[in-house]
C-alpha cells in the first residue's frame, strides 16, 4: 500500500472511529459521574439558568471588556474563521459530501474563504503567544495546551499551502495532519468544543436555580 | 452607629492570638493525600467534572480575581488553585485515567502544604472568577472542595483552625455561647427591649453571631427592633443562636453539618416557618443551600438572610421607614448573599425606602469586587497583606460612585472594610443595612 | 549594539555595486546577419511599429505575447538580484559572527532588581511581527531561490510542491503582516521618535568607536533605525506585496514589475537587517531577550544600555515600586507562609 492510500483509506477508518468514540467515551464518563441531587428549596429555574448559561458566556462579564480585550478579539477572530473555514470552506464542502454525508449546502465564496483563514491564523496566533508570554497562562498551561495549539495551526496551515489545489502531496500531508488531529482530539482540551456547552449549563443550572443570572 | 474602634482594634489583637490556641493536627503523610483523596472521589460528580474537563487553561479567571488584579502574581489565578484536584479527576477519574497516569504526577503530601495558602489565604471563594470564565467553569465552588479536603487532610491554617475546634468541641464560637447571649439580650432587655428567648413555639427563628454580639451590638439590637416593630412571632435560641458556621468557612464537613442540625433541630423543633440569617456571608449558603443536603432531606422552613427578609418587608409594604437625609451611598453586595445568593433587590429596596440615593460601584450585582477578607481570611495572620490587597481595589470601587458611605450586610465584609479603613484613615462610612433600618425605626417598643 | 553600524554599511556597499551592475551595457556584436524569421519576431516582439493585435482575453496586456520589458527584468532578477540577494544574505550571517567571535556577547551581571520593559500587549506585537515575518521570509527566500538551491538538490518534481505551497503560505500570510506592522508601528512609535543622541548613537557605532557606552533612552538609535527601516520597507513590502496579490486589478503591467522589484529588494534588506536584530536580541547582548520574553529587564542592563531610560525610572520611582511588588511576591511563597501556618 502506499502512503497516499494508507492516508486516503485506512487511516481515516481509524481516526474516524477514534474520534468518534473517543468523544462519545469522553462525554459519557463525565454524564456518568452523576448529578448530585440538590435538597435546598430552588429561588427559581435550573433550566432558564442553564440556557442563559449556555448563551451568556459568550460575551465577556460586567467590567470584563477591558481587561480581556486580548482574549476577546484574538478568540473571536480565531473562533469564527475556524468555524467557517471547517464548515464552510469549499474544498470541505465537498470533502463531506463526498466522503461522510452524502449532501453539500452552499460553500463560502472564495474571498471569504481567505478572509476566515486570515482571521483564523491571526487569532490562533495571538492566543498561543498569550500562551506563552502572559505570566498566568505560563504558569497553567501544560505540554497538552501547546500540543492541542500547535496541532490546530498544522491543520490550518498545511490546508493553506494546498489552497492551490494542483498537488496531490499537499492535499495528502493536510489530510495527514487532520487525521493526526482528530486522533488526538478525544484525548485533549480540544474536548472543550463539546464539553463547554456542559460546562455552561451545568453553571447556568446551579446559580440559575438560586436566582442568580451568570 | 459607628463601631466603637478600640473595641475592634482589641478583637483584631484578640484573632491575631488564635494560632496559638489551635490543637495540632498531625498526621502521616500518607493518610493526609489518603483522605484529600477521599474527599474529592466523594465530591465529583458531573457538575464538577465537567468543570474540570472544559477548562482550557486561557487564564481569564485571573483577570477577575481580586488577588491577582492587585497583585499580578500569576499564584492566585483561580484555576491554578485547583491543580490538585485537576490532577486527581484526570488520573483516577476521569475519561483516559490509564492513559492520564502515564503523563499526570500523583498528588502528594508536599503538594497539598503548598496548595494551602493558595485555597485559603488567597481566595475567598467569592466566585467573580466563575462568573468570568468563558467555559462556565465554577472555581469558587471547587476552591471549596479544595478547603475540604484540606480540611481533612489536617491542614487547616491554624487561626481558623482554632475556631473550627471550638465550634467543633464546645459548640461556641470566640467563647461566646448561650450564657454571652443572654448577657446580650438582657442588656437590651435593661433598655425597655422584649426579647423572646427559648420560646417553645414560634413562627420565625432568629439567629445570631457571635460578631453581632461582641462587636456589633446595634445589628442585634436592630434585628430585634425590626422583629417587634413588625409584630413577627419570633424567638432566638440560647443552644442555636450562631449563625456562623467555621466547619464551612474551613472546610470541615462535620463541624459543618453539626452546626447546621443544631439549628434545623431547634426549628422544627418550635415549628418556625422561617430561619432568619443574621448580617453573616457564609451563614447564609450554609442554611440557605448546604444545610438541606447534608440533612438529606429538604427542610420544612423557608431560610432567609435578614437584608433579604427586610426587603421583601419593604416591597410588600408591611415595613414602613422613616426616610432621613438624602444622601448617596453604595451598596456592597456581599459575595455569600449576592453572587452565591441572589439576594440583589431586595436590599436595594430598603435603601431606597431609607430616602438613600444608591449609586452603583463600577462593577456590582453579579460582578461586585469581594470585600478581600471573606471566608474565614480574617482569621488567617498569613493573609493579612491579601486582605488589605482586597481593600484597596474596593476602596477605589466605593470611590469611584462619590458615595460618602458603603452600606453592606455581612459582618465580615464588614471586618474588612474598618481593618481597611483604620489602616488608610479612610473617611467613608462603613454601614450596616439592618442597623440603619433599625434606626428609621421607632423603639424600643414591645410587639405591637 | 555596534554591530548596526557594520551591517549598515555593509547593506549599502552591497547596493550600490547591484546599481552600478545594472547600468552596465550588454557587449555589441559586429556582423549583421539577417534571420528569415526575425520579421516574424520582430511582429511579435512589438518592436519597431508595432502591428495592432486583437484577442478576445480580457485582462491586463492580454493582447500581447511577449513583453520584453519582462523579459528584462526576468533577466536582471535571475542574473543580478538573486546573485546579490544571495551574497547579501550570506555575507551578514558571516559578518555576524566573525563581530561575535571577536568581540563576543556584551555582559550583564545582574543586579537581581527589575524593571517592566515590554507589557504584555508590546510582547505579543512584537512576536506576532516576528513569527509573521519569519514565515514569509522562509517561503518568500524558498521561491526567490528555490530553482539555484531545491531543484539541484531534490529535483523538479519536489521542488513544484514545495514552490506552490510556498506560494500560498506567502500569499495567505501577506496580509498579516501588514495587521501585524501596523500594531507594533502604533504600540512603539512613541518610544522610536528621533532624538539627537540616537545620531551620536549611531555615529559611535553604539560604542564601536569612541570608547564608552553613548547614551540612549527607550530604544537606541540602532534600534530606532531597525524601527523606521521596519516602517517604510515594511510598508513598501506589503503594499507591493498586495498589488502582486491581486494582479488582475493592477493598472499596467510596469506597476506589477516594479513591484516586483520593490518586494524583493526590500524584502532583502529586512531579512538582513533582521539578522542583526535577532543577533542583538539573543546571543549579541546578555539580558536583552528577557525584556521581550518575561517583560522585564534586569535594572544593570538598562543602566547599560539604556542610561536615560533608566535615570528616568529611578526619578519615577518605578525601580523601588516593581521591586517591592516582587517581594510581596516572595513573601506569598509557601515558604515563608510556613510562619502564619504553625
Ligand atoms: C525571532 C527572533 C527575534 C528576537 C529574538 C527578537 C528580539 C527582540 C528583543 C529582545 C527586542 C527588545 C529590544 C530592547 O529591549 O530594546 C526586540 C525589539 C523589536 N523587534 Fe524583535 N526579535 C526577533 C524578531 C523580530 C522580527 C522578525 C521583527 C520584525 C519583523 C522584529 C521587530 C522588532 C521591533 C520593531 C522591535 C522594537 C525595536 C524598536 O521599536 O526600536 N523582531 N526584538
Amino acid at each position: 500500500m502506499t502512503v497516499a492510500e494508507l492516508v486516503d483509506g485506512p487511516l481515516w477508518t481509524v481516526a474516524l472511529t477514534v474520534f468518534v468514540a473517543g468523544v462519545a467515551w469522553r462525554l459519557l464518563v463525565l454524564i456518568a459521574t452523576g448529578w448530585k441531587r440538590d435538597l435546598s428549596h430552588p429561588r427559581s429555574g435550573s433550566l432558564g439558568g442553564a440556557i442563559r448559561g449556555v448563551v451568556g458566556r459568550f460575551l465577556p462579564s460586567q467590567g470584563m471588556a477591558g481587561r480581556l480585550r486580548l482574549h476577546l478579539v484574538a478568540g473571536y477572530l480565531f473562533h469564527l474563521g475556524l468555524f467557517a473555514l471547517l464548515f464552510f470552506a469549499a474544498p470541505h464542502v465537498d470533502f463531506y459530501r463526498d466522503r461522510l454525508f452524502g449532501f453539500d449546502w452552499t460553500p463560502l465564496p472564495h474571498w471569504a474563504f481567505i478572509l476566515a483563514a486570515e482571521a483564523a491564523f491571526l487569532g490562533l496566533l495571538m492566543l498561543w503567544l498569550n500562551r506563552v508570554l502572559n505570566p498566568v497562562t505560563r504558569l497553567i498551561s501544560e505540554s497538552g495546551d501547546h500540543a492541542a495549539s500547535v496541532l490546530t495551526f498544522l491543520v490550518m496551515l498545511t490546508g493553506c499551502l494546498a489552497l492551490a489545489r494542483s498537488h496531490e502531496t499537499l492535499r495528502l500531508l493536510h489530510f495527514f495532519v487532520v487525521e493526526l488531529f482528530m486522533i488526538y482530539f478525544p484525548f485533549s482540551r480540544l474536548m472543550h468544543s463539546f464539553t463547554f456547552l456542559l460546562s455552561r449549563a451545568a453553571q447556568g443550572a446551579h446559580y440559575g436555580r438560586r436566582g442568580v443570572r451568570v | 452607629m459607628p463601631v466603637d474602634m478600640n473595641l475592634f482594634r482589641g478583637f483584631v489583637e484578640q484573632i491575631r492570638q488564635l494560632p496559638a490556641m489551635a490543637q495540632p493536627t498531625d498526621m502521616p503523610d500518607p493518610d493526609r493525600v489518603r483522605a484529600a483523596k477521599a474527599v474529592f472521589a466523594d465530591k465529583l460528580d458531573a457538575r464538577l467534572a465537567s468543570h474540570l474537563d472544559a477548562c482550557v487553561h486561557c487564564g481569564v479567571c485571573a483577570e477577575a480575581c481580586h488577588y491577582y488584579v492587585q497583585s499580578g502574581d500569576p499564584r492566585y489565578t483561580p484555576i491554578h488553585k485547583l491543580e490538585p484536584l485537576m490532577r486527581y479527576w484526570r488520573r483516577e477519574k476521569g475519561p483516559f485515567a490509564w492513559l492520564q497516569r502515564l503523563i499526570t504526577r500523583d498528588i502528594s503530601e508536599q503538594d497539598l502544604e503548598d496548595w494551602q495558602p493558595l485555597v485559603y489565604d488567597s481566595c475567598t471563594e467569592c466566585g467573580r472568577c466563575s462568573f468570568a470564565c468563558p467555559q462556565g467553569v465554577d472555581i469558587a465552588s471547587m476552591v471549596g472542595v479544595m478547603r475540604q479536603a484540606l480540611a481533612k487532610a489536617g491542614l487547616i491554617p491554624a487561626g481558623l483552625r482554632a475556631v473550627e475546634q471550638e465550634q467543633g468541641s464546645r459548640g461556641t464560637v470566640f467563647g461566646v455561647g448561650g450564657e454571652q447571649l443572654m448577657e446580650a439580650v438582657e442588656a437590651l432587655r435593661a433598655r425597655g427591649y422584649e426579647v423572646p428567648v427559648d420560646k417553645e413555639q414560634a413562627e420565625v427563628l432568629v439567629l445570631s453571631s457571635t460578631l453581632d454580639i461582641l462587636l456589633f451590638t446595634d445589628a442585634l439590637e436592630s434585628t430585634v427592633k425590626v422583629m417587634n416593630h413588625l409584630g413577627v412571632d419570633w424567638s432566638i435560641h440560647t443552644c442555636a443562636f450562631e449563625g456562623a458556621n467555621f466547619g464551612m468557612l474551613s472546610g470541615y464537613e462535620e463541624v459543618q453539618k453539626a452546626a447546621s442540625e443544631r439549628i434545623i433541630r431547634e426549628a422544627i423543633g418550635c415549628g418556625a416557618r422561617v430561619v432568619i440569617i443574621p448580617e453573616c456571608g457564609h451563614a447564609y449558603p450554609a442554611m440557605r443551600w448546604d444545610a438541606a443536603n447534608e440533612h438529606g432531606e429538604p427542610l420544612p422552613f423557608d431560610v432567609m438572610a435578614i437584608s433579604e427578609f427586610l426587603g421583601r418587608e419593604v416591597m410588600a409594604g408591611r415595613l414602613k421607614l422613616k426616610s432621613g437625609q438624602r444622601r448617596p451611598v453604595t451598596y456592597h453586595d456581599p459575595c455569600k448573599i449576592g453572587r452565591h445568593g441572589g439576594i440583589f433587590d431586595e436590599p436595594r429596596a430598603v435603601l431606597e425606602a431609607l430616602g438613600l440615593e444608591v449609586r452603583e460601584m463600577p462593577v456590582h450585582h453579579e460582578m461586585n469586587y469581594c470585600c478581600g477578607g471573606g471566608a474565614g481570611l480574617f482569621l488567617i495572620d498569613s493573609a493579612k497583606k491579601n486582605r488589605d490587597l482586597g481593600f484597596d481595589l474596593k476602596r477605589e470601587q466605593v470611590e469611584a460612585t462619590g458615595a460618602s458611605s458603603l452600606v453592606t450586610a455581612c459582618g465580615s465584609c464588614r471586618l474588612n472594610f474598618l481593618a481597611g479603613a483604620d489602616r488608610v484613615h479612610w473617611d467613608r462610612g462603613i454601614e450596616s443595612l439592618v442597623e440603619l433600618v433599625g434606626e428609621a425605626i421607632d423603639g424600643p417598643g414591645g410587639a405591637s | 549594539m555596534n554591530a548596526y553600524g557594520l551591517l549598515w554599511g555593509l547593506l549599502l556597499a552591497l547596493l550600490s555595486t547591484a546599481a552600478q551592475a545594472q547600468n552596465d551595457t550588454p557587449p555589441q556584436s559586429g556582423i549583421w546577419i539577417p534571420n528569415p524569421g526575425a520579421d516574424l519576431w520582430k511582429a511579435v516582439r512589438q518592436r519597431g511599429q508595432p502591428e495592432p493585435s486583437t484577442t478576445q482575453v480580457q485582462g491586463l496586456d492580454s493582447n500581447q505575447l511577449i513583453n520584453v520589458a519582462g523579459e528584462k527584468f526576468r533577466d536582471w532578477r535571475r542574473e543580478r538580484f538573486i546573485r546579490y540577494a544571495a551574497y547579501l544574505l550570506a555575507g551578514v550571517p558571516v559578518v555576524i559572527l566573525l563581530f561575535h567571535m571577536l568581540h563576543g556577547a556584551m555582559k550583564l551581571e545582574p543586579s537581581g532588581r527589575k524593571l517592566l520593559r515590554f507589557d504584555l500587549y508590546d510582547r505579543v506585537a512584537h512576536w506576532l511581527l516576528a513569527t509573521v515575518f519569519l514565515f514569509l521570509a522562509f517561503t518568500g527566500l524558498l521561491l526567490l531561490f528555490g530553482r539555484f538551491v531545491i531543484v539541484p538538490w531534490l529535483g523538479l518534481d519536489a521542488f513544484s510542491p514545495i514552490a506552490s505551497a510556498s506560494k500560498e503560505g506567502h500569499n495567505l500570510f501577506g496580509p498579516l503582516f501588514l495587521v501585524a506592522l501596523l500594531w507594533v508601528f502604533l504600540r512603539f512609535v512613541a518610544r522610536n521618535l528621533p532624538a539627537w543622541r540616537d545620531i551620536v548613537w549611531l555615529l559611535k557605532g553604539g560604542g564601536a568607536f569612541g570608547g564608552k557606552h553613548p547614551s540612549a533612552g527607550f530604544f537606541n538609535g540602532g534600534e530606532k533605525l531597525w524601527f523606521w527601516s521596519l516602517a517604510v520597507f515594511g510598508l513598501l513590502l506589503s503594499l507591493s506585496g498586495l498589488l502582486l496579490d491581486f494582479p488582475s486589478y493592477a493598472p499596467s503591467r510596469e506597476l506589477l514589475v516594479l513591484a516586483l522589484v520593490v518586494h524583493g529588494a526590500a524584502a532583502v534588506i529586512l531579512v538582513a537587517f533582521s539578522f542583526g536584530h535577532i543577533y542583538m536580541g539573543t546571543a549579541g547582548v546578555e539580558g536583552t531577550l528577557e525584556g521581550m520574553r518575561d517583560g522585564t529587564v534586569d535594572a544593570n542592563w538598562a543602566r547599560q544600555h539604556h542610561d536615560q531610560w533608566y535615570a528616568e525610572m529611578v526619578r519615577e520611582g518605578r525601580l523601588e515600586a516593581l521591586s517591592e511588588a516582587q517581594e510581596n511576591r516572595a513573601e506569598t511563597t509557601t515558604g515563608q507562609l510556613e510562619e502564619g501556618r504553625t
